[in-house]
């Protein structure tokens, strides 16, 4: 084959486009050419000059927690815009919102449904903050670094302690949409384990105070006009633990 | 419920986008020339998809991505740095046919003869025009393939295959005729 039908197909055959006999039409001329054998080296020397000097770009960390937190921004606004749409969905999600923000006893449903609503939502919260390597947006064991941090970012202001001295090492805060809302999440951690603590509004029904779903546990107490959840895959005795020494040390 | 409905479709986004956060970013990277603005545009741009993620449909999830990103790269560079994007009518004359066309390969040799910093092939990249520059960065370092690249960047196969000439010969020239004894 001479070199003029082979000359446009040069950089398909080194960018591997080519197929089945035309690429052993191209190879084979290749290895005989003294033009077209050195023009395909010279192609491929320039690939390997490219790969070997420029400079390898990663998504900065700092940008992938941003792109988080936009997201849930972006999510809950769609959501909030879903919900002020009239009709059935409106109202449901409103008497979910009630129950996982109800206060002052304005619970719209009780008993075991709405016990699972926010289990279920918390849980998720809580596997999501392990799963997408987002345990924390601000990461510190220093209380006065994460308490300050959710000022301005969340309607309540969760007491923060360390409680590394009890066994549980305060590792930081995020935040989290849940029902549209921002809440403050306290993460300790219990040896291998994971502990979120999240701070709403004191729910104002009579919710279970320990629950399993899922193999995960859940406590949940008031304390004044917030209500915690704690949630992690600890045994349910040491998140009772937990509890205590928490409880002791933010009411003291 | 609509917020467990968001939820959902946050987590799936999620899954689906994300893993190709680094590829989106070195895109947009390479497009900006810039850290600051490549995180910006890639943050605009993954809203801009979030957004749309209804249009979604499975399939190549990193074409999709990057598509995106790109578009987002050019009009943020149009609104910001509009010297960077090539005008139109040279883009024309880079698509009409594919061996030779003088007119952008001597644009784009005497745009990289003043660089002083010639022997490194990165700043090379960095100086072509940003039509050359993309096709380049994605077959050579994100690897892809002439299909994916005609996807992301909304041209035939034929048009790849003539930017990506172009490209090379204007980066060999500057390269090997300055750098002929030091060949990598």
């Amino acid at each position: 084959m001479q070199c003029d039908g082979i000359r446009h197909r040069l950089e398909a055959y080194v960018d591997n486009e080519l197929s089945g006999t035309e690429r052993d039409q191209v190879r084979d001329h290749l290895a005989d050419c003294p033009e077209c054998g050195p023009e395909a080296a010279a192609i491929e020397r320039l690939r390997e000059g490219i790969r070997k000097s420029a400079p390898i770009y990663r998504a900065p960390e700092a940008l992938r927690s941003r792109l988080r937190f936009a997201l849930r921004r972006e999510a809950a606004a769609t959501a909030r815009a879903a919900r002020s749409a009239p009709g059935w969905l409106a109202y449901a999600a409103s008497i979910l919102l009630a129950v996982a923000f109800g206060s002052g006893g304005t619970l719209l449903i009780t008993g075991e449904r709405q016990e699972d609503a926010v289990a279920n939502e918390l849980i998720d919260s809580h596997l999501r903050s392990l799963l997408a390597s987002h345990l924390t947006d601000v990461a510190s064991s220093d209380q006065h670094t994460v308490k300050p941090w959710f000022a301005g970012r969340s309607d309540v202001s969760p007491p923060v302690v360390d409680l590394a001295g009890e066994g549980f090492p305060l590792v930081g805060g995020r935040l989290d949409l849940i029902a549209g809302k921002p809440v403050p999440a306290l993460v300790y951690r219990r040896r291998e384990h994971v502990i979120n603590v999240f701070v709403l509004p004191a729910s104002g029904g009579d919710l279970a105070a320990i629950l399993t779903r899922r193999g995960y546990s859940l406590r949940h107490w008031n304390e004044g006009d917030l209500g915690f959840w704690a949630v992690s895959d600890a045994a349910g005795a040491e998140l009772g633990e937990f509890e205590r020494v928490f409880r002791t040390a933010t009411s003291g | 419920m609509a917020w467990i409905t968001e939820r959902r479709r946050r987590s799936r986004f999620e899954s689906v986008v994300l893993p190709h956060l680094d590829a989106a970013y070195a895109l947009a990277r390479w497009l900006t020339r810039n850290d600051a603005d490549a995180a910006d545009v890639v943050q605009e741009a993954a809203l801009r998809a979030f957004r749309y993620f209804d249009t979604y449909r499975e399939g190549d999830a990193k074409s999709w991505m990057l598509r995106i990103v790109r578009r987002t790269c050019y009009s943020w560079l149009e609104r910001n740095r509009p010297g960077d994007v090539l005008p139109l009518d040279e883009e024309e004359v880079l698509d009409e046919e594919v061996s030779s066309a003088p007119g952008a390969v001597s644009n784009t040799e005497s745009l990289l003869q003043n660089r002083s910093d010639l022997r490194r092939l990165d700043v090379l990249i960095e100086a072509l025009p940003a039509p050359l520059r993309e096709v380049i960065v994605l077959r050579e370092l994100q690897e892809l393939g002439y299909r994916e690249i005609g996807e992301i960047i909304g041209v035939p196969i034929g048009t790849v295959m003539s930017r990506l000439h172009r490209a090379r010969s204007a980066l060999r020239r500057a390269w090997e005729g300055k750098d002929i004894d030091d060949a990598v």
